[in-house]
């Protein structure tokens, strides 16, 4: 390759590559930080651009293939610049005792809320239902009633919980309790309770990307109430595919050590 | 990632075809796969990469990681390792397909070592038989990008 050529293409590359490796870097500060925006494909388009798209009924329209949009390995990263996630003695304790093997989704069970795999997922929504499907990890759904009901009085705990939405202009806002206290926030391990309460709201943006601001309220591991930011970005062209992860899991006797690193 | 890392990697692309530095970006745009459903610093350890050359004696195109085995001879005797790729569906979207890799072909793999101590690896590329080196898409890229490589089915 000549020198010239050799020189074009390297800046051409610098230009590609620069902003898509910023793009990547782990931002404990962005409120809207890359998310789990970190499954690759060799052969990905940029996402398209353009309005949000809305359905006949005025509602937003959520279709498509997502990825991202919440904590993988560090819910902290979707805190606003500068502050901290407001751990409780208690919640401190509790994480730092926490060892990696132990990671339910290590184990291929849920994430939970707000939790994300590095895996693309799904939003399908109907007059009285919203689903929320899921690739991995694991290969599941969330139900979501935007049928105008209330929580039951007293809901047996879930992986999920029980989720009741509605529409605020362009935002889907769910509401969800009765979670069981197994899942983990992320891979760092931050811990909560059966009487967590989460606010997800849902919002288009644009035709490629969703924002999913979660406010998380934990009294039993929080001094208070903090919300979280997670862009997801739209993969066109894709589908889901199946994912079992039960099928052949063999890392969760090798992993070793507490839970902390990404 | 620091700046300090993109310099050496922009000038080890420009080293590289059009080609593969092309394919390399289209990694690196998509964002670097990570794609396990655990912490690989957890399980694997960067600072101890390996460089295996075996026969494939079984592969398994399962979540949620596809494996594949070597039987790898040494003067002590031959040993089988049990390497680690992302989950089959990471695998497709970044060009492989099940018959990647084949029982007798004779491989060169580049990963990381188990923590444990256990003949376990995360591969991170593999050299085929036939000389073509593919990316093995794998949660070791956590730790940074790729080494040079082609899509499996890149060229």
């Amino acid at each position: 390759m000549s020198v010239r050529r050799r020189l074009l293409i390297g800046a051409a590359l610098a230009a590609l590559a620069v902003p898509a490796l910023l793009a990547q870097t782990p931002s404990p500060t962005s409120a809207a930080g890359s998310g789990g925006l970190n499954t690759g494909r060799g052969r990905g388009a940029p996402p398209p651009t353009g309005p949000a798209p809305k359905l006949a009924n005025g509602h937003p329209d959520f279709s498509g293939v997502w990825q991202g949009g919440g904590p993988v390995g560090d819910l902290a990263q979707g805190m606003p610049k500068g502050e901290a996630i407001p751990l409780n003695d208690e919640g401190k304790r509790v994480m730092a005792a926490r060892q990696s093997k132990d990671d339910p989704e290590a184990n291929c069970l849920p994430t939970g809320v707000p939790r994300t795999a590095p895996y693309p997922w799904r939003i399908l929504q109907t007059p009285t239902h919203v689903f929320i499907l899921f690739e991995g990890n694991i290969h599941s759904y969330r139900q979501i009633f935007v049928d105008g009901r209330k929580h039951p009085e007293d809901p047996d705990p879930t992986w999920y919980g029980h989720s009741v939405g509605h529409y605020e202009g362009d935002t889907l806002v769910v509401d969800t309790i009765g979670f069981n206290d197994k899942f983990w926030f992320d891979f760092r391990g931050h811990p909560h309770s059966d009487k967590l309460h989460t606010v997800e709201r849902y919002t288009r943006k644009d035709l490629g990307s969703i924002v999913v601001q979660t406010t998380i309220t934990d009294p039993v591991y929080y001094t208070k109430p903090f919300t979280i930011t997670f862009t997801g970005r739209l993969r066109p062209g894709e589908e889901l595919m199946e994912y079992i992860c039960q099928e052949n899991e063999q890392d969760a006797s090798h992993i070793k050590g507490p839970a902390g690193t990404p | 990632m620091s700046s300090a890392r993109v310099k050496p990697m922009l000038k080890n692309l420009m080293k590289m075809s059009l080609g593969a530095a092309l394919a390399v970006v289209g990694l690196l745009v998509s964002g670097a796969p990570i794609s396990a459903h655990h912490s690989f610093a957890a399980e694997y350890d960067a600072a101890k990469p390996i460089t295996l050359k075996g026969v494939v004696s079984k592969i398994e195109w399962t979540n949620p990681h596809a494996r594949f085995y070597i039987d790898v001879k040494d003067e002590t005797g031959t040993f089988t390792w049990n390497l680690e790729l992302a989950s089959p569906n990471v695998l497709a979207r970044n060009g492989w397909t099940r018959k990647t890799l084949n029982i007798g072909d004779e491989i060169t793999v580049q990963g990381a070592m188990a923590k444990d101590g256990s003949k376990m690896a995360n591969a991170r590329t593999v050299t085929l038989a036939n000389g073509k080196r593919v990316f093995a898409g794998s949660s070791a890229d956590a730790e940074g990008p790729a080494p040079a490589a082609a899509p499996a089915t890149g060229r």
